[in-house]
This record gives C-alpha cells, structure tokens and sequence, in this order.
C-alpha cells in the first residue's frame, strides 16, 4: 500500500467514526432524553459516542494535513486553490469551535447539535463531491447555514415527537 | 563568525527537508490539537490537573520541535526554493503577508505554550479558579493563533 493509499483509509474511518458517531450521539440523546432524564448508564453511552466522535475528529485532522503535505511534496497543489476544500476546513474549523462553545455552555445545546450534524455530513458531502462541485466558497457556505437551521427543526420536531404521550 | 555561513541554501527538495516540513506541519496540528483538549478541560469546573499539564509541556515541546524544524527549513530552503516562486506566481500575498505574518506571530506561540504549561503546573499544586479560567482563555488565544497559522500554510503551500 502507498502512502498515499493509507491516508485515504485513515481519512474515510475518520470521516466514519465521525458521521457515525455524531448521528448516534442525536439518536441516543433523542431517546435517552425522552423521559427528561439522563441515567448515569446513558450517560456513559452518550460519554462513549462523544470518544468516537473526538476520535473519528483526530484522524480525519491528522489524515487531512497528512494528504495536504503529500500534494505540498509532490507540487499538486492545485486543490488546496479550490473553494470546496477551504470550505470543508471552514466547516471543520467550525466543528471544533462549536465544540467548544457546547463545553462552555455558551452554545445552546440545540442548535450545537444541529451544527455539530450538519457538519459532519457536510464535511462528509465535499469530500465525496468537493470536486465536481462549481460553486464558489461563499455559495457553499450559505448552504451550509441552511442545511443547519433544516436539520435544526427536523431535531426539534424530533425530540417534541419523542416526548409526546403514546396510546399503549 | 557569521553562522549563515553553513545554511547553504538548497534548489531542491531533498529527504532530510522533507522530512522537516513533514515534521513541523504534524508536530503543529498535534499541538494545536493537545492545546484543543486542554482547552476543553479547563472548561470543566474540576479538570484533573495532572493529565492537563503533562499534554500542556508536551504541546510546549512539539511547538519548540516545529519552529526549530520550520526555521531550519525556511532558511535553507524556503527563501531561495519556494519563495520566488510565490513572489512570481498568481498570488504574492502568500508570501508578502501570510509567511511573514505566519513567520512573526509562530514565534509567539512556543512561548505562550510554555506559559499554559507553567500554569497548569501550579495548578497542579494550588487549585484556583481565577487562574484556571485565565488559563482557558489563554489556551484559547493559543488556539486560535495556532489555527491562523495552520490556515496560513495551506494558503503559502497552495499559492506554489
């Protein structure tokens, strides 16, 4: 296997354990949290998302800067010109910042978990198609924005869905 | 004697730059990265004190290990190699504002390392929570220079 080969692997399983987790971590708090209360089980569980989550997060940073020496050394530098890739590190910069804010408790719990979902699909998203994408970086940003207030009301429409009473 | 005499300035990439920018662009994400963790844990109210300040003086050393490798290789190879590239190319700005921006405020950053680590050392000792939120926000401006100088790169690497 290349160099190259093996930063691609560790950039995809980053990217996995990210998208993975962060879907996980809003599924698990969705349900944990119906009742309005947080075991200290489900807390471990949610505790063990989040691990996934940083984890997924440092090998798609250390991949990424990994793939970005690779281009620098082999002068294919082109890509690090396109407004794709600045918009993904912008949205990664943004996940990391976001993370932060949610562990100061400045950002409200819900719009950093839209934030934190949106990001990692959108993450995902341009590094599939970053390529074969034309739009300019602020373009790709302004969807971005939207696709977080969409995600924003599809997790609040699911969590007032979880907390409805049933009929047993 | 004048100690520019043995930096003679290289045309080419040979392994032993490379493996110095190799170096000193991991060394700098893994400490931008540990300045991250820090930073999260000292926003708790009661972080433990002894994880934190062992990844604060091992962030502290890779900083070191990434400016001494980054000076080695800017003034051997960067300056003759790559910068008259830039200077020639689509977008001077690189060179003319980013590296030389990059280059003054990186030099900042071994040193407000080691102040997060002093720190966090004696909070080790005398628990305090003035302090340790004066360290948080240190550990943030650390952050954030540390990720200008990051984005900085890319763009100097980009404008070859």
């Amino acid at each position: 296997m290349t160099l190259y080969g093996f930063l691609i692997i560790m950039h995809i399983v980053g990217t996995v354990l990210g998208v993975g987790a962060a879907t996980f971590a809003e599924i698990h708090y969705a349900r944990f949290n119906s009742d309005d209360i947080i075991t200290d089980d489900e807390k471990k569980t949610l505790a063990t998302t989040y691990t996934v989550m940083r984890t997924g997060l440092f090998l798609l940073v250390i991949s990424g800067f990994g793939m970005l020496l690779y281009f620098r050394l082999t002068e294919y530098v082109d890509i690090l010109s396109s407004p794709s890739f600045w918009a993904k590190m912008t949205i990664v910069a943004i996940l990391v910042g976001n993370a932060l804010l949610l562990q100061a408790r400045i950002m409200p719990f819900a719009v950093g978990a839209a934030v934190s979902l949106t990001s990692w699909y959108a993450a995902l998203v341009l590094g599939v198609i970053g390529k074969t994408i034309s739009a300019s970086y602020v373009e790709i940003l302004i969807y971005y924005v939207i696709a977080i207030a969409l995600v924003g009301v599809s997790l609040r429409w699911i969590h007032e869905w979880m907390h409805a009473p049933r009929n047993i | 004697m004048d100690p520019r005499v043995d930096a003679r300035p290289a045309k080419h990439m040979t392994p032993i730059l490379a493996t110095l920018l190799i170096v000193h662009v991991i060394g700098g994400v893994i400490a931008i990265g540990m300045h991250n963790v820090i930073l999260m844990h000292l926003l708790k109210k009661a972080p433990n004190y002894i994880f934190v300040s062992r990844l604060a003086w091992s962030a502290a050393t890779l900083f070191f290990l990434s400016w001494a490798t980054s000076a080695y290789y800017y003034v051997t190879y960067y300056g003759s190699a790559v910068k008259p590239r830039i200077l020639a190319g689509a977008t001077p700005a690189a060179h003319t504002f980013f590296m030389e921006t990059k280059e003054h405020i990186f030099l900042v950053l071994p040193f407000v390392a080691i102040s997060i680590a002093l720190c966090t050392t004696y909070l080790r000792a005398v628990p305090d929570d003035a302090l340790r939120k004066s360290t948080a926000l240190l550990t943030l401006i650390a952050l954030i220079i540390g990720a200008a100088t990051a984005a900085s790169g890319i763009f100097v690497s980009g404008s070859i």
